[in-house]
């Protein structure tokens, strides 16, 4: 029993079994072995009492209506053996999984840091180190312990990378954390698993897990593409780069969800076509002498303000994103809605690359 | 059919509890604890169709990645329906308050409850809650059965059923406390002479152990409904971290209620288990003692292990260690049940009907439910699992499986004492084994689902279309299981109309209730039962005539 235990119990870097998905970081493998630990434990017991039931149903089957049959009513070495028995095997498991428990929540000195803000219903993953923001999408490096130090901006979220068996609630209201490192290159699905409203099932990312000497480099491109860049460049910077902040709220293809869709939104801002819950109209405060001298600074405020004026039918929950775009990605984003039906398809689709390629 | 035509052979019409008084209001303002049982049992069983629908949209939704039939917003409240009228409606009251209801006092050899007016109030609570429920699913309410915060208190969400559906829950949380207060002091002072506590059937000690959760914990949750209805109305800050308060505390509170509310759900269950394993194999139950004293035992440590819930909540690893050993504690009185079941049926006499088949498909499936409940109180793999299907199949085994196969058993071993017919035998087997396959498959597969990474309370799951194969086996097996409930429902009903007289004691059952007509008459017993061991069905045997059990001959009543 316990040799084939032993050999069939988990190997690093197994792939995908009859139970459990493939193994890509370092807990996983104590996490593994603990369900394994468990697993045999159960198949023992399933498999002796289903053998057993089934036996006793076809041996002691009635036959006509007879009614005496006769067995022991009770046995106390029996029942305190079946009751202590149990015992000893939960402390085992106990023991076997609390140790892995307590890996799986001590992260290493020196692990690189990533902030994570969960908001209905998208994971934005901030790189204090590189200045960086990803969103939809966590780039870490392989073989290098990483830590999430993790906060809500609404309600409750968890995120769970399923192949890294780690799982951990995001709360409004305080910080929580976990670690992990991953040991093998490449993507895995990273999904919200506490319930939080419509969208659930869509918040979403993908944690690209790329070698160590190449990290850095992304890193260092993501920080700074931008600045390069020409104005003509920027919209197919902006879809790629910055919309997945926009997107969980506003569609590309004209379907309104949280706020305004952004298809046909700077023909709206142009011509003034927008109505405010105030009661105000936007065609009345553009031009010389009024609040906003340029369409753009429109949107510039929407952007840094977005409280200040609300279009109607929305409830005006948008975040402020003061101090989190710098001007050049203000100017991106602003360049995206003038440009929008050439960086996307009438369907909503994305059609370009981050560099200004046709996406295939 | 045979049913059809057996001939009445006794034209005379016995005076019973269904007979004795007629009318509507003679049933809805009755004092007779088998016609309340008898309400509550329509009651409930209407609830289950209704969740039931909701399951099957769940079903189909997810037979493909992207959703075939709902849209998400839709889904979340027919997740959230299930779930709520599944739990408070169904399962909850489904054995105590139907079954035991019916059951407990003729078992104890009591005329009634101790409390009959507040017995039946408890009944009108139940139908008021079940009012604000429906009012609730009209507004909409898509939080989950759990409410958690604070979601629930966001109210930009555009769903108005959320208060109603806390108020409903508050209100049958008073109707089940009061149900239980019943039993407690019905089973402490209504037993007849010699009617001593270790001669009392199982299913009173089970029902007995249910009703001191009801009572302890069931405010809990009142008070905690309450709280949430007053944060969301008046905006005080005791959930809401945007008002200072604490979302995690919330957690603490429902959980310590519903926690001990699993095992509200599964030692009702347990306790008919108990009798169904020992009346249909004939056989005196195996120690006794040891499942009685495991009843109390599983009623006591349920209250210490609420913390299980929130291992990955953000509460303290300190926490987290201390509630995952305490919740191994709970396994063992579960694990003893099991292996007395077993021992029982060694050297039985086992009788394959329907009602012995729900028993063992329940020890088959609760061994699976116990078993896979390891995981989750294991700390390292409680993190992997939590929140993902492989919870939703572990508390299906156990609340489904397990909690509502032991009440459909319970359904087929009284139905004839009852209503005062039998169904159709073949049927009932046939109807038994289609629930039992098609449950297997539809919540085997789930554990995999979970398992390999996929998060509960998903519409859609575009992103991981590999696992669309588990929830097509999945869906077909609900569909399975649905066509053995609506084959159970045919001949249940049939039998009302059409099936052959029950005899007093058609199983060889040997506690009090076999021992009064089918069905019962008004005041239960017309004189003093006398009390004698119910697990010993030496002294009975068969009469072909009545087609039933009767008291042998040579052997003398106890007391006499």
């Amino acid at each position: 029993m316990f040799s084939i235990l032993s050999t069939l119990l988990a190997t690093p870097g197994k792939q995908a079994n009859f139970w459990l998905p493939k193994q890509a970081s370092t807990v996983a493998q104590s996490v593994d072995f603990t369900f394994d630990v468990i697993t045999w434990i159960c198949y023992f017991f399933f498999f002796s009492i289903t053998a057993l039931l089934v036996y006793f149903m076809i041996k002691y089957r009635r036959k006509g209506h007879d009614v005496v049959a006769q067995g022991p009513t009770h046995n106390t070495p029996i029942e305190v053996t079946w009751t202590i028995l149990p015992m000893i095997l939960v402390v085992i498991i106990f023991v076997v999984g609390m140790r892995g428990y307590l890996n799986l929540r001590e992260a290493p000195e020196g692990s690189y840091e990533v902030q994570v803000t969960a908001e209905r219903w998208q994971w934005i993953f901030n790189h204090p180190k590189y200045g960086v923001t990803e969103v939809g999408e966590l780039t870490v490096p392989v073989g290098k312990p990483v830590r999430l130090l993790m906060a809500s901006n609404d309600v409750l979220h968890s995120l769970w990378i399923p192949d890294f068996r780690v799982k951990m609630d995001v709360v409004p209201g305080r910080y929580t954390s976990l670690w992990f490192e991953a040991t093998a290159v490449g993507d895995y699905n990273l999904n919200c698993a506490e319930y939080c409203g419509m969208d659930h099932s869509k918040m979403f990312a993908t944690v690209h897990v790329v070698p160590e000497e190449k990290f850095e480099p992304a890193m260092v491109k993501l920080a700074s593409e931008y600045e390069d860049m020409s104005v003509g460049q920027l919209p197919a910077y902006a879809i790629n780069r910055l919309y997945n902040r926009c997107k969980s709220c506003h569609s590309l293809d004209g379907t309104i969800r949280i706020g305004p869709s952004f298809k046909g939104l700077w023909d709206r801002v142009k011509g003034g076509d927008v109505k405010f819950t105030s009661g105000e109209i936007l065609l009345d405060l553009l031009g010389e002498n009024t609040e906003y001298v340029q369409p753009e600074n429109y949107i510039r405020t929407s952007l840094v303000d977005p409280q200040g004026h609300i279009v109607q039918g929305y409830l005006g929950s948008m975040p402020s994103f003061q101090g989190q775009l710098k001007e050049k990605q203000i100017t991106a984003i602003i360049e995206m809605f003038k440009h929008l039906n050439e960086v996307t398809d009438e369907a909503g689709n994305i059609t370009v690359n981050p560099d200004g390629t046709p996406r295939n | 059919m045979a049913i059809l035509t057996t001939p009445q052979s006794t034209p005379e019409v016995t005076d019973n509890y269904l007979n004795h008084t007629k009318g509507i209001w003679s049933w809805l303002f009755t004092l007779d604890h088998k016609r309340i049982g008898m309400m509550y049992l329509i009651c409930v069983l209407a609830a289950f169709l209704l969740g039931g629908i909701f399951a099957m949209l769940i079903r189909f939704q997810l037979l493909t990645p992207d959703g075939t039939i709902l849209t998400q917003d839709q889904y979340n409240q027919v997740f959230t329906a299930h779930g709520a009228i599944m739990v408070f409606l169904v399962i909850i009251p489904a054995v105590p308050a139907a079954l035991g209801n019916f059951v407990l006092p003729i078992m104890l050899g009591a005329k009634d409850v101790a409390f009959p007016k507040l017995n039946l109030f408890s009944w009108w609570l139940w139908v008021f809650g079940l009012v604000f429920f429906l009012v609730a699913l009209a507004g909409g309410v898509d939080t989950g059965w759990t409410f958690y915060t604070p979601y629930s208190l966001d109210t930009t969400t555009g769903m108005t059923g959320i208060i109603p559906v806390l108020i409903g829950a508050f209100i049958l949380g008073f109707s089940s406390i009061f149900t239980g207060m019943n039993f407690i002091v019905t089973i402490h002072r209504l037993r007849p002479p010699g009617m001593t506590w270790f001669k009392m059937p199982l299913f009173l000690w089970a029902t007995y152990a249910t009703a001191i959760i009801q009572v302890l914990a069931t405010p809990v949750i009142g008070i905690t409904l309450l709280l949430l209805i007053v944060e969301r109305t008046v905006g005080i800050g005791i959930f809401d971290p945007a008002m200072g308060g604490d979302p995690v505390l919330y957690q603490h509170f429902f959980w310590f209620y519903s926690h001990p509310a699993v095992y509200i759900m599964i030692l009702p269950a347990m306790g008919v288990v108990s009798e169904l394993i020992s009346v249909h194999s004939h056989r005196h139950i195996f120690g006794y003692k040891f499942i009685a004293y495991s009843s109390i035992a599983i009623a006591m440590f349920g209250f210490l292990v609420w913390g299980h819930h929130m291992f990955t909540s953000g509460q303290s690893d300190l926490m987290n260690v201390i509630f995952s050993l305490i919740t191994f504690s709970v396994s063992i009185p579960s694990a003893v049940k099991v292996f007395n079941w077993l021992a029982t049926l060694y050297k039985g006499s086992i009788s394959l009907n329907a009602p012995m088949i729900y028993g063992l498909a329940f020890i088959f499936i609760f061994t699976i439910g116990g078993l896979t409940g390891l995981y989750h109180a294991t700390l390292a793999t409680a993190v992997h699992l939590h929140d993902s299907y492989f919870v939703v199949a572990h508390f299906h085994y156990v609340m489904m499986g397990s909690a509502l196969i032991g009440f459909l058993g319970g359904i087929h071993h009284w139905w004839p004492k009852m209503i005062g017919k039998m169904y159709n035998e073949n049927a009932g087997r046939i109807s038994a084994i289609l629930v039992f396959v098609g449950f297997n498959m539809t919540f085997f597969t789930q554990f995999m689902l979970g398992s390999k990474g996929m998060p509960r309370r998903y519409a859609t799951y575009i992103e991981m279309p590999e696992f669309q194969i588990y929830h097509v086996i999945s869906t077909i097996g609900a569909t399975v299981m649905a066509v053995g409930f609506v084959l159970c429902a045919i001949y249940l009903l049939h039998s009302i109309f059409f099936g052959r007289k029950a005899p007093a004691n058609p199983w060889g059952g040997r506690s009090l209730e076999w021992q009064c007509t089918s069905p019962p008459p008004w005041d239960n017993f017309a004189e003093q039962p006398t009390v004698g061991d119910c697990y010993d069905y030496s002294v009975l045997e068969w009469d072909p005539n009545e087609q039933g059990y009767h008291w042998r001959d040579d052997v003398k009543h106890p007391g006499e």
